[in-house]
């Protein structure tokens, strides 16, 4: 088990930012996803034990987070949103440095940081002051920081926040290789839904505090035995029409019928609509949620 | 799959423990304010009193042996009482002692110097940089923090106070070639690495608390001048006021009569509270006691004859009120910049 939380409540006055929290979440990458002001940011302080709760209990990585957070902070990696630098220093020192913090002895934090700086696509800026990177370069600084001491677990908060496309692809395919090829559980905490599925293969869906959806994405994304997607030669309006009198469901979205068949029928019903109506079909497939729409969902049920 | 995979690898490492960890924050802090010309001069200057200190007690000891070294250096050696230079070990206790009051007091004024120079950044720019939560998100608490900052002022201050005042007590061990000396003098070197720590933990808690003030470090460093230099003229001027009022009331009585003078002054001094706005007067005032500097003066300044005597009472002994007062203000300051540091640099328990 990654980490799991037992009723955590966590307010800020008259705020509750986390509201009798359970969830158990398992190892791999895992995203976060939720609308800003969810609780995200406060569940992973939670995480990493810089925050008291006021009520609930949890573990990460086996560790109480109310008793053993130092031992956390050692086994976790993170890289925070916001942007923040440990000044006057050039990159290899920045990276050496947040090794030592963890109690890296100086020697192999300054190896690590050459090794990791060369990995997150650094290392020819590894002697520039780090006040002159570009944004993309000190998202893959911080994440280079986050990793110099090899954690069990990396937590990223928005990483991708801010970066252009080239850059923001740069971090998926960093985050993605981490998790799924090197065996880092990874928490990546994002509002951009395209990303998280890059990178993640499970996910946990979270607003005002409470838990609203989690499980694996594949299967979030389930197969709908009854709706399908079809395109047709002709016009998409009077075949929606048509599949209407016969008793579905019938929704234009671009150039697809999105379609529900009524209780007990089977897509023999489409194909035989279409036959009546002289159509011939050139795309027939069952429907199947995007992450869009489980978060989306989830947010209207809750 | 290539033979050896050039991307991440795995470390297999071992962390220290969590006590030491703050260390880590003091070295990089004297590594990166090493890289500073100004500080890197100002050091050398502050280790040239040292010279002077070692100096002294080496020519002390040679004077003590009565060596032939020293006999071409006595013209020298004129301003120095006639009983001082026949016996010089019954005076060894207050030669040492006068001459580590006078390094002390000197680098007391340079370790302002310093932590103007290295002060001002240490907590500012991580408050402009952000960098508070790189820290507090690793496996260290705020006291690891305020400690690894501490440490860096610490190490300077250490290496311009305690360092030369240890290096001059073995090399005047060593001329002086007396056994007898490490019982005379053993107090005044633990008093001297004593001091030199109420320096730098006073010092350094209120420049901690400054730089934690403002985003920006020439703002701090003004704030600093105004702590060392500004409250310094302003107990100037309260002194010399208060002087004038009385010098001149005196004056209307026995001004002719310098012991009845001398003595006015220093029972006036007794009460007098205007020193203790200056930060420098009382680390010096404590200083001073700690060092055991009025005594000596006393016994150095009783070789001398009549009106003689009474200016130089008078000239060496100018801070005569309770040591207490001045540690009582080093101590509320001490807690007001515990306050201000714990009120400025806060955990990452808030929303944002």
């Amino acid at each position: 088990m990654l980490f799991q939380f037992s009723d955590v409540t966590k307010t800020y006055g008259a705020i509750t930012a986390l509201n009798n929290l359970t969830l158990s979440v398992p190892t791999g990458a895992i995203g976060l996803l939720g609308p800003n002001g969810s609780g995200k940011t406060t569940m992973i302080r939670t995480l990493l034990g810089l925050i008291p709760v006021d009520e609930g209990t949890g573990q990460v990585l086996g560790k109480d987070f109310r008793r053993e957070q130092l031992d956390i902070r050692r086994d976790v990696g993170f890289a925070p949103e916001d942007e923040c630098l440990f000044p006057h220093t050039v990159g290899v020192e920045f990276v050496a440095y947040a090794g030592e913090l963890v109690g890296m002895s100086r020697t192999d934090a300054l190896q690590r940081a050459h090794e990791t700086l060369d990995y997150v696509g650094l290392g020819e800026a590894r002697y520039r002051k780090v006040e002159s990177y570009s944004t993309g370069m000190k998202q893959r600084l911080k994440l280079a920081s986050a990793i110099v001491h090899d954690p069990k677990m990396l937590i990223l908060d928005e990483p991708t926040n801010g970066m252009d496309p080239g850059g923001r692809q740069e971090i998926i395919e960093l985050s993605r290789d981490l998790a799924h090829n090197k065996g880092m559980s990874l928490l990546f905490s994002s509002h951009l839904l395209p990303d998280v599925e890059a990178v993640c293969t499970h996910v946990v869906v979270i607003a005002a505090g409470k838990l609203l959806a989690q499980g694996e994405i594949a299967q979030l994304k389930q197969v709908h035995s009854q709706s399908y997607e079809v395109r047709v030669k002709g016009e998409l309006t009077p075949f929606a029409a048509r599949l209407r009198e016969a008793g579905c469901t019938a929704e234009e979205y671009a150039d697809v019928l999105k379609i529900a068949l009524p209780a007990g029928a089977t897509p023999q019903l489409i194909w035989k609509t279409a036959a009546d109506a002289s159509e011939q079909i050139r795309h027939l497939r069952p429907q199947r949620s995007t992450l869009e729409e489980v978060f989306l969902s989830s947010l209207e049920q809750a | 799959m290539p033979v050896f995979d050039q991307g991440y690898q795995h470390w297999s490492g071992t962390l220290s423990g969590h006590a030491w960890r703050w260390l880590a924050i003091t070295r990089q802090g004297v590594r990166v304010a090493l890289t500073n010309r100004w500080l890197r001069i100002a050091l050398f200057v502050s280790w040239l009193p040292a010279i002077a200190l070692a100096t002294a007690l080496c020519l002390w000891g040679l004077l003590e042996q009565q060596s032939a070294l020293i006999q071409s250096l006595r013209p020298l050696l004129g301003f120095l009482d006639r009983e001082m230079l026949l016996d010089p070990k019954a005076y060894r206790q207050e030669a040492w002692t006068l001459a580590y009051g006078y390094f002390m007091l000197t680098e007391l004024r340079l370790a302002m110097l310093l932590i103007l120079i290295v002060g001002p950044n240490l907590i500012s720019q991580d408050l402009r940089y952000n960098a508070l939560p790189l820290y507090l998100s690793r496996p260290l608490r705020r006291i690891d923090y305020f400690l690894g900052k501490w440490g860096v002022i610490v190490a300077f201050l250490g290496a311009v106070t305690i360092v030369p005042a240890i290096v001059a007590y073995v090399l005047g061990i060593l001329f002086s070639l007396d056994v007898g000396i490490l019982k005379d003098t053993f107090p005044l070197l633990l008093a001297s690495v004593g001091y030199g720590l109420i320096i730098a933990a006073s010092a350094g808690t209120l420049i901690l608390a400054l730089s934690s003030l403002s985003r920006s470090s020439r703002y701090v460093a003004m704030f600093w001048l105004a702590a060392w230099l500004g409250s310094g003229v302003i107990a100037s001027v309260l002194q010399g006021i208060e002087h004038e009022q009385r010098r001149h009331a005196l004056g209307r009585f026995d001004r002719d009569n310098p012991t009845v003078f001398v003595d006015q002054e220093l029972t006036a001094a007794r009460t007098d509270w205007r020193p203790l706005v200056s930060y420098t007067a009382n680390l010096a005032r404590v200083g001073e006691e700690m060092l055991g500097t009025p005594e000596a003066w006393d016994k150095v300044t009783s070789l001398r004859a009549g009106p003689e005597k009474d200016m130089a009472r008078l000239r060496n002994v100018s801070v005569q009120y309770p040591w207490t007062w001045s540690a009582g203000v080093l101590l509320a300051l001490f807690g007001l910049s515990a306050w201000i540091l714990n009120r400025s640099i806060k955990s990452l328990d808030r929303l944002k």
